[in-house]
């Protein structure tokens, strides 16, 4: 009696933790990989790197939703039209201040270290691991358009969203929505010449 | 009986696992998933943001000026292993900063760490130079000052302070820094101010020489470094101070068991 009982146990639990498991953090996995795939190849070159790098990470992002929660809630008082442009800007001063990072790669791995699933939300914890240094990166996930995708990144306790959404509203608050697309268009210009 | 006592137990446990895991999992997701988009933006109150952004550019000046150009000057002078030795033996010497604020957190497991790598270090690792618990036995540095000690006891920031040199603060967090130079101790070894000074700079240059340009970065690719680096500081302040919430742990000794050599463990604090 007790074993079947036991063995019930174990198989409920099995279940419930097969039941929430694989997908988020699969998926953070293979873009990781992917993103270290091309760093790795030591024939590229940095702007090969780059263009391709930028083209596989987009589809394991969320950008609409980036967009959304980087304005908070300036992004409700915002025209269709002005929500647009930010989100077209916000994308490539995202990808100016990564990509712009590919240059500085000098090996390193990542560790997976825990998921947790809540219904379409999930957070995974990993950490970058090099020679002399671990950085905790944690991914926030939601399941959207059939797919987990990453809305967040907080490296080191610091969100990026955050981040953008703190100093993006004290823009807009002095400068106005326009004047924080302006900061930004001639931000993303003075990025891509450097490119 | 036994079926009950099971049974009891089980519903038990689920219900502590449900309870933890919910209570962290929303701790970690805090705001940040609900779509209630009315989430307080301001990270820090900042009302000396005029002064403060004087502060701010002095010291990018001298960052650009003075302390990057040096910090090149230092690289080629000594090579990297000997600036991370240097790095190493500032940082051994400042254990007791760390040490005293576990202490007064209460985190009796942090002190025991901070305790167990003071003496391997100043020990098999040459008074400080090198890291071998952290190389050797895998037991990491746990970073704790005052600041965040006043944070874990419930103060707030009071308000972002830029100070001069040292960059970014607040008024809790000035103060903090204040109290923990009496831990500090080169502040007790008899020396001129200008000496001290010079101490303490070659402690600055050493970080700033083994740093890859991250200040460099931000200035780049941000539209305002000034409102990007103060939110970067109240997240990543509130992270420390709440540290269980984000902090990975990773007691991995490729030798020993890292637990085993912490003696706090061997009474089972």
């Amino acid at each position: 009696m007790k074993k079947i009982l036991l063995g019930g146990l174990f198989l409920l639990l099995f279940a419930v933790s097969s039941f929430a498991l694989p997908q988020p953090q699969a998926q953070v996995e293979k873009m990781v990989d992917s993103i270290l795939g091309v760093l790795q190849q030591s024939d590229l070159s940095a702007a090969e790197k780059k263009a391709q790098v930028s083209g596989r990470v987009q589809e394991y992002l969320n950008m609409p939703s980036m967009s959304r929660r980087t304005l908070g809630l300036h992004w409700d008082s915002a025209s269709e039209q002005q929500q647009k442009r930010f989100s077209a800007l916000f994308v490539k001063v995202l990808e100016g201040t990564y990509l712009n990072r590919i240059g500085d790669y000098s090996g390193g791995t990542v560790k997976y270290l825990k998921q947790r699933v809540k219904e379409n939300k999930a957070i995974i914890d990993t950490v970058i691991v090099s020679d002399e240094l671990e950085i905790p990166v944690q991914y926030k996930m939601l399941y959207g358009n059939d797919a987990w995708q990453v809305f967040d990144i907080v490296i080191e306790g610091v969100s990026l969203i955050k981040n953008y959404r703190s100093s993006y509203g004290e823009i807009i608050r002095k400068n106005g929505y326009e004047g924080l697309l302006a900061l930004m268009d001639k931000k993303v210009q003075a990025m891509e010449s450097s490119m | 009986m036994l079926l009950r006592i099971f049974i009891s137990c089980f519903f038990g446990y689920l219900i502590l696992i449900g309870s933890v895991s919910a209570d962290d999992f929303d701790a970690a997701f805090g705001d940040e998933f609900s779509d209630n988009q009315a989430v307080a933006e301001k990270l820090i109150a900042d009302p000396l943001q005029t002064l403060n952004r004087g502060t701010f550019w002095v010291n990018d000046k001298l960052y650009f000026y003075l302390f990057k150009p040096a910090a090149r000057g230092y690289r080629l002078v000594l090579p990297r292993p000997a600036r991370v030795s240097v790095g190493n033996f500032f940082s051994n010497l400042a254990t007791p900063i760390r040490a005293g604020n576990a202490l007064l957190q209460l985190e009796f497991r942090k002190f025991g760490t901070e305790t167990y790598r003071f003496v391997i270090n100043t020990t098999f690792g040459i008074g400080g130079l090198f890291d071998p618990a952290e190389s050797v036995a895998g037991v990491k540095k746990q970073v704790e000052d005052f600041g965040q000690t006043l944070g874990r006891y419930g103060f707030g920031h009071g308000f972002y302070l830029v100070l001069p040199i040292v960059g970014p603060s607040s008024l809790r967090d000035a103060t903090g820094v204040f109290v923990d130079s009496f831990a500090d101790p080169i502040r007790y070894v008899n020396l001129e101010t200008v000496e001290y000074m010079g101490v303490k700079f070659l402690d600055a240059e050493t970080r700033l020489s083994l740093d890859r340009e991250t200040y460099e970065g931000i200035v780049h690719d941000s539209i305002d470094p000034y409102l990007f680096i103060r939110a970067a500081y109240a997240q990543r302040r509130l992270a420390q101070v709440g540290e269980d919430t984000y902090n990975v742990n990773i007691f991995e000794g490729p030798l020993f068991d890292g637990d085993l050599l912490n003696p706090f463990d061997w009474f089972g604090f």
